[in-house]
């Protein structure tokens, strides 16, 4: 039962492998030039604006909370679609009235402009 | 043998537990509370829940952790001044819980041991699970989208932009 797992672990431990190589051959390897823009922290590219240490607007708050429940809702399709066949029209129409349910929710909040970034 | 991994695991989950509220940095709290998420998502797996514990791994890891995350940035709790002492020691406590959590998941990867112990009556696999969640608590499935929805709109309203009183009656 566990063979299922295997590819999962397979990739983790390429994943680890890649990460800790790459870091260590490109120390061992590497020329090392420092100067002050090198070590400066990376930014996406950017030079730096101001801290990290600011007060974040609490719209990343809702769009979190916001992301939690639809996470919530595509959870629960996992156990629905390993069992798809079996449950036939009425999971599919149980899962349909499920996700009409919440489309309602993502449709006020659409309409309502929490998902807008003003 | 299961018993053995849920001795580390319940360790590791009472340590991590107990650093994270006694951890003065509120960053660093959140890091032991995601140990202690991954150890408790290995106990649901001991007791033979796999769903629930990538469930686990999914909902409380990937996204309750990111709430606790905002919360931060939104208060500005994270502290400004540089931390003192050598910096190998704040890794010491967080490094140890992340080596138990994986040698618990590779000993259950290598060796599995809901089947060793001889109970595979309480192993509930994701197809018993969608079985009987669509099946028997279907209904139960639609409540949860309403709570969902109430959650979503609840979040929008909590949330949402209004312009203070004293704002108001200076703009009018």
């Amino acid at each position: 039962m566990l063979d299922n797992y295997l590819p999962i672990f397979t990739l983790i431990l390429i994943a680890v492998c890649f990460a800790i190589g790459s870091t260590v051959f490109s120390g061992l390897i590497g020329q090392k030039k420092p100067s002050e823009v090198k070590l400066a922290p990376y930014e996406c590219g950017m030079p730096l604006v101001g801290t990290a240490r600011e007060r974040f607007s609490v719209k990343f708050y809702i769009i979190a909370m916001l992301f939690i429940v639809f996470d919530i809702e595509v959870v629960f399709m996992y156990p629905w679609a390993v069992m798809f066949k079996r449950l036939g029209m009425f999971g599919f129409v149980e899962m349909g009235v499920f996700i009409l349910i919440l489309l309602v929710g993502y449709i006020y909040v659409w309409k309502k402009g929490a998902l807008e970034w003003e | 043998m299961a018993s053995i991994l849920f001795y580390i695991l319940a360790f590791v989950l009472l340590a991590a537990t107990l650093l994270c509220v006694t951890c003065r940095n509120p960053v660093h709290a959140v890091i032991y509370l995601v140990k202690g998420f991954f150890a408790l998502a290995l106990m649901f797996y001991l007791l033979g829940a796999p769903l629930i514990a990538a469930w686990e791994v999914i909902v409380y890891v990937g996204a309750i952790m990111v709430l606790f995350l905002f919360i931060i940035m939104v208060l500005e709790l994270a502290p400004r001044e540089q931390p003192q002492g050598p910096g190998w020691k704040r890794w010491v406590p967080g490094l140890m819980l992340a080596a138990a959590v994986i040698f618990c998941s590779l000993l259950i990867i290598f060796q599995d041991p809901s089947a060793a112990s001889g109970n595979p009556a309480h192993f509930v696999g994701p197809r018993a699970f969608g079985e009987a969640l669509f099946g028997r608590f279907g209904l139960a499935v639609e409540v949860v989208s309403f709570q969902l929805l109430f959650a979503a709109v609840g979040a929008y309203y909590l949330g949402r932009y209004q312009p203070r009183e004293q704002d108001k009656e200076e703009t009018s």
